[in-house]
């Protein structure tokens, strides 16, 4: 019993007392600048995401210009949300909570700021590229050899001072949110390295499953647990409430840790690659449960009787939301890998609905809950805004809702009409038309969710310097 | 066990690693060497085991017409495989002629593949073929001409610059291919 108490307690004193007494300690540079640069990218990768959107109803539009069509807008709308606003914010938040819950300082600011500064260099690189058409072919893998090797570089920047700061820390026990960044640094290594090295070594259908294994687990590997790692943080913290069960952690980590890594070939169900291998990607998309339901039962169990602070508190209510998502997503997956379900919605407008409620819906209302707490408190300031929190709270929530739900049942209507031959291809896209026009206008309403959240943001830090003295608790 | 990995970085890198790399190997490098198919160029000169034909490289010019096609990502948009479903070879059929299913060994030479996870426009694995040179260029320069309700982008700059025209017309030409499933080899050119 006294071994459970004390395991009980990683819950808490990382998270809920310790951080307190040393907050003058920590200087913050590196995740400023990877939080601002984030936020920005935010806000102008999503007006290439509305313009995507709009281009599905308008198809003429902008059209004779070649590096503002579909095919060069997409890629720069994936890499520049994935890796200019997702993994950047994700980034400045680990740079905020790992010397927090390792009681010292940032191993080095200067290897930091460092690092924000060739992350910069790489999305602008990624911006110029893409558009001009500098393409390798490979999803998620885009971008041209040179950024590639840049990217590892920046990595392993990252990963030296987490792992530093982590080896100098001063509490024994590592506290969960710890466990999932390091292991989006060991993992993300080998991922990144496979879907953007190795792969040019291969040819054909071996390279496709290199490519599936690496889109994957960019999602499952990367993006997963450092938005676990956020979510596991900022939960209890947000809350003043303990995690409710270290067992659970366990479980969901461990077992992600295992799982995840062979579902890649789920990508390629019902195609040119070999049916064991498929067979394989099945069994382990359903084995992915595990992980996920274990995870999302902490966070509610931790929730438990605290409810009602979702009320006043906008940051638990994206990452409660978020964690929703993370669920709805996470069983859509596995469902998707049955042969069955797989052959009406794969390939169909279902999977970007799928998709956004992953990236936006669960990571990015996670990584935005991170920078509502974080950003006053770096700063030394209070948010600008509650109220317009809220707004960018629920015009996120209602333009995502709308997106997802409408692109589920027009992909799947979609799904269903492609299954029977009689309909010729043209009238399934003829019939999808009002769901684009949907897709749109919830499009704008998420977008006027980004721009209310990057401009509270960008008020806050810049409303910061008249008022120091009255800083939130930490 | 894994309980000192709340203590120890080193246990935990050595777990965190250690359980990646089971599933990371057992799928990415093991299933080429189990199943050679992945690597072996189709060709069958012998009708009673079905579909005919032989997997040739591309040439320079059908190449530089692949590298336009990731250049604009078309293959964001159309698919490249038939799948192993009854519609899927219905609807890249031609002419009441059902399709081959794709096969790895069709697939040996690309490289960056170009198999697609959205089909917002038709699926192009057979498409070889299927329309002459005059349709391609009135289709680039505004595809709702000669499809009406299509949504895919004009491409003026491709149908206009005769170079990249030609690539490109030469490299549809070749999808699917490999294969001669149409019995009356009645393909455009």
């Amino acid at each position: 019993m006294q071994g459970e108490a004390s395991i009980r307690s990683a819950g808490e004193i990382p998270v809920s007392s310790a951080a307190r007494a040393n907050e003058s300690l920590h200087e913050d540079t590196t995740a400023k600048l990877f939080l601002i640069s984030s936020i920005s990218y935010f806000f102008i990768v999503g007006i290439i995401a509305v313009l995507i959107a709009a281009k599905f109803v308008w198809p003429q539009l902008l059209g004779t210009i070649p590096f503002l069509t579909y095919g060069r807008l997409r890629p720069l709308h994936v890499n520049g949300m994935l890796f200019g606003w997702l993994l950047a914010a994700d980034m400045g938040l680990m740079y905020y909570v790992i010397p927090r819950l390792c009681g010292v300082r940032l191993w080095s600011e200067k290897l930091g700021v460092a690092t924000a500064a060739l992350w910069n260099v790489i999305i602008l690189g990624a911006v110029v590229s893409l558009l001009m058409g500098w393409n390798q072919g490979l999803e998620y893998a885009e971008l041209p050899l040179p950024l590639d090797v840049m990217v590892v570089v920046a990595w392993i920047m990252f990963g030296a001072n987490i792992f530093a700061t982590v080896a100098t820390r001063k509490y024994t026990q590592m506290y969960v949110t710890i466990w999932y960044c390091l292991g989006t640094i060991l993992w993300t290594a080998f991922v990144y390295l496979t879907g953007n090295f190795a792969v040019l070594f291969t040819t054909g259908v071996n390279q496709a499953n290199l490519n599936w294994m690496y889109v994957h687990n960019a999602v499952g590997l990367i993006f997963t647990p450092v938005g676990l790692a956020i979510a596991y943080y900022f939960i209890p913290k947000s809350s003043n409430t303990p995690l409710f069960s270290h067992k659970l952690s366990m479980i969901g980590f461990w077992s992600l840790a295992f799982v995840y890594v062979w579902t890649g070939a789920h990508h390629m169900l019902h195609g040119p690659i070999s049916q064991w291998l498929q067979t394989i990607a099945i069994v382990f998309s359903l084995m992915l449960l595990i992980p996920v339901w274990a995870v999302v039962y902490n966070f509610f169990a931790t929730m438990k009787g605290q409810w009602d602070q979702l009320r006043d508190n906008v940051q638990l209510k994206f990452l409660m939301t978020g964690v929703i998502f993370y669920l709805l997503t996470c069983f859509q997956g596995p469902m998707h890998s049955l042969r069955t379900v797989n052959a009406i919605v794969s390939k169909t407008d279902w999977i970007p609905g799928h998709a956004h409620m992953a990236v936006l819906g669960a990571f990015s209302f996670f990584a935005i809950a991170g920078c509502y707490f974080v950003v006053p408190r770096i700063f030394k300031t209070n948010l600008f805004s509650e109220s317009l929190a809220n707004w960018s709270f629920w015009l996120l929530l209602i333009g995502g809702v709308g997106f997802f739900v409408t692109l589920w049942l027009g992909g799947f209507w979609q799904g269903w009409q492609w299954n029977n031959p009689a309909i010729p291809f043209i009238d399934t896209v003829i019939n999808l038309k009002p769901v684009w026009s949907v897709r749109f206008f919830s499009g704008i309403l998420m977008f006027g969710g980004i721009v209310t959240f990057a401009y509270n943001i960008l008020a806050t830090m810049v409303g910061s310097k008249g008022q120091s003295e009255k800083s939130l608790p930490v | 066990m894994l309980r000192k990995a709340d203590y120890s970085a080193v246990v935990f890198v050595v777990a965190a690693l250690g359980l990646f790399f089971i599933g990371g190997i057992l799928t990415t490098v093991i299933p080429p060497i189990v199943d050679k198919s992945w690597a072996k160029p189709f060709e069958n000169s012998d009708p009673s085991k079905g579909v005919t034909g032989k997997l040739v490289k591309l040439n320079d010019l059908e190449l530089r017409g692949r590298a336009i096609y990731v250049r604009e990502g078309c293959w964001y948009w159309h698919t490249q495989q038939t799948r192993t479903l009854l519609s899927d070879t219905k609807r890249s059929g031609w002419k009441g002629v059902d399709s081959p299913i794709s096969t790895p060994d069709e697939f040996v030479y690309d490289s960056p593949h170009l198999f697609g996870t959205k089909r917002t426009g038709p699926d192009l694995s057979r498409v070889g073929g299927k329309y002459d040179e005059q349709w391609h260029r009135t289709h680039f320069k505004n595809p709702r001409d000669l499809v009406p309700g299509s949504i895919m982008p004009p491409f003026p700059w491709i149908a206009n610059n005769e170079e990249e025209f030609k690539a490109m017309v030469a490299y549809l030409q070749t999808l699917g291919r490999a294969k001669n499933w149409r019995p009356d080899n009645d393909y455009e050119k």
